[in-house]
């Protein structure tokens, strides 16, 4: 567009047999090279601008003393690493870090394991079984978070959930009826734990199930041909082969798993007695308390653990952008 | 063990697991349509004579439309604006070559790890000073931020994908660069503008959070925090809850049976080959 404007204008003021053709080359030359520029400028606005200013003012708002009144009134003060200092001095807060990162190993290890079981098993499975799970896989996958915690409120509810009448009517362990699930932080984090895992191995086994299908048949019949056992080549053709793509799958586990709020927020509010209160809940309570300066300091120390056990991925990802 | 025999523990096995991830939607839909009776029992009837007072009880709560619509516009309005911006991105990034290009890429790839949820206190500083805050707009500025580094990323590869001497072909036939790629690789992208939509699709229409905390006022609500409140409010009324579930997860549900053989390819495009 911005061609054929500028291509315009030059038909407008100068001559057309002699001026022009150099400048017109010289015009679309100039208006080939800006074009990428003016293409991808929306997105580069965006990231700078709309993300990169908001990334600025939490680092800001962390090193300065900002309740109700700064919220209101303005004139914040700066107080360096105070807020960090208290932070990290308060005993809750490492009780909460380790809470989060002992929830997100169980998630990721259950979700990731879990998901290469089934996709091993989706390969070995006959066509109509196969397509019955896949399905099955795809509803549970499609369950928006909010949908999934309620659901699962009712499945684990007390009274008339179908879950207890379940297990009472195993025999085994007697009734089960009034049994609640929330009492205590670790049953109410199993539930949870459940959910989450229930809705994301789905994706991790359709992936792996995907990377399973890309290996060689001649690989395996080779092997076999050479007398090795299933759990042979299991352990040595098929887990190396899928390793890049289990090691991506995870740290996607990871990023997702270790902020999670939906799930534990809809479902108990940080409960009982702040039990389940995981990294995003609480700084999500120091805001409520208006602490935007605490919980800036706390979303801060967030990235910056996740940068740290993301390293890896970060340069895998750029890796294959360097090959692409 | 026998071969047969293998194979009728791994298809049992199978269908336990298959059993597993369909129950919980299953007993959602089921007790969308059971009568109060049904529900409220110890013992738990599984193919109950259907009703649809649940799903009359939930539609024709207070607000419920003004619910729907808030969440289709603002889910429509970021599908728009992600794809147009995302796409102008992604096939310069692809096509073009040009100072900065593998620098924009990092760009992309760091914003697409960025925890939304640890930015919500300084979205929350940011938006307030504005005219947007507390209104619907500002979810579209929110969830646009989110999904467009996937969109770009996704739509990058898919048209990478599309052999550029298809182009080259109808240049030689005439065609201007332009024009090449809007009548030869545009309609073969069809495919991954749909795998790429159902992105922003779902993260909008599923986003509880900063809907949560940035709508202040009830009538801004969309419809994740109606059925999160839901609960709250009724108690235990469980038929109409699990209805009011079932309408709001049906559509996500329709457009992930429709193309989810596309998006496991998208998330991961690349880390087969390692």
């Amino acid at each position: 567009m911005i061609e054929t404007q500028q291509m315009g204008e030059s038909h407008r003021t100068a001559p057309r047999h002699s001026v022009a053709p150099s400048r017109r080359r010289r015009l679309r030359r100039l208006a080939a090279k800006s074009l990428p520029y003016l293409a991808i400028a929306p997105a580069l606005i965006t990231f700078v601008v709309l993300l990169g200013y908001p990334v600025y003012l939490v680092v800001l708002t962390s090193l300065e003393h900002f309740g109700l009144r700064e919220l209101a009134n303005g004139g914040e003060t700066w107080v360096g690493l105070a807020n960090y200092q208290r932070i990290l001095a308060d005993n809750e807060f490492i009780t909460v870090v380790i809470r989060t990162f002992l929830f997100m190993i169980a998630n990721v290890a259950l979700t990731v394991v879990g998901g290469f079981f089934v996709a091993l098993l989706l390969e070995r499975l006959r066509r109509s079984v196969r397509l019955a799970l896949s399905i099955s896989m795809i509803l549970a996958w499609a369950t928006p978070a909010v949908t999934g915690a309620v659901i699962f409120q009712w499945l684990f509810d007390s009274k008339l959930g179908v879950i207890n009448w379940a297990i009472g009517s195993l025999g085994i362990f007697g009734s089960w009826l009034n049994h609640s699930w929330f009492d205590t932080g670790f049953s109410a984090f199993s539930v949870i734990t459940l959910l989450i895992i229930w809705q994301s191995i789905p994706f991790v086994a359709f992936s792996v199930y995907a990377g399973l299908l890309a290996i060689p048949r001649e690989l395996i019949e080779a092997a076999r041909m050479d007398g090795a056992s299933e759990w042979q080549i299991l352990r040595m053709i098929t887990i190396p082969l899928v390793r890049p793509l289990l090691m991506l799958l995870t740290f996607l586990s990871i990023i997702w798993d270790f902020k999670v709020f939906t799930q534990v927020y809809t479902m108990v509010q940080g409960g009982p007695d702040g039990e389940t209160v995981t990294l995003s809940i609480f700084a999500y309570i120091e805001k409520t308390q208006s602490r935007y300066d605490l919980a800036s300091a706390v979303s801060v120390i967030m990235v910056v653990m996740l940068l740290v056990v993301l390293v890896p991925y970060i340069r895998h990802m750029i890796k294959t952008q360097e090959e692409a | 063990m026998s071969r047969r025999a293998r194979s009728i523990l791994l298809n049992s096995t199978g269908l336990v697991v298959a059993f597993l991830f369909a129950f919980p939607v299953y007993w959602m839909a089921i007790t969308a349509f059971k009568t109060a009776g049904d529900i409220q029992t110890y013992t738990p009837v599984f193919i109950p004579t259907p009703t649809l007072d649940n799903v009359a009880k939930a539609i024709s709560q207070p607000h419920f439309s003004d619910f729907l619509r808030n969440s289709v516009v603002v889910t429509l309005t970021t599908l728009a604006l992600s794809l147009v911006v995302g796409f102008l991105a992604a096939a310069t990034v692809a096509r073009a070559r040009f100072r900065g290009r593998s620098g924009f890429l990092l760009l992309v790839a760091i914003a697409q790890m960025a925890p939304f949820e640890a930015l919500l206190i300084p979205f929350y500083l940011f938006l307030r000073h504005t005219p947007i805050y507390g209104q619907l707009p500002s979810l579209v500025v929110v969830y646009f931020i989110f999904t467009l580094p996937f969109t770009i990323w996704s739509l990058r590869g898919f048209i990478a994908g599309i052999p550029v001497d298809l182009e080259e072909a109808a240049m030689v036939d005439g065609a201007s660069r332009a024009g090449a790629f809007i009548r030869v690789t545009l309609p073969l992208l069809g495919p991954g503008l749909v795998a790429t939509s159902i992105f922003a699709f779902i993260t909008a229409w599923n986003e509880y959070f900063y809907a949560f905390v940035f709508m202040t006022d009830a009538q801004n609500y969309t419809l994740p925090v109606w059925l999160a409140s839901f609960r709250t409010n009724f108690g235990t009324d469980w038929g109409a809850t699990m209805a009011a579930s079932t309408l709001f997860t049906l559509p996500v549900l329709i457009f992930f049976l429709i193309v989810q053989n596309k998006m496991v390819g998208g998330l991961t495009a690349g880390a087969v080959k390692g």
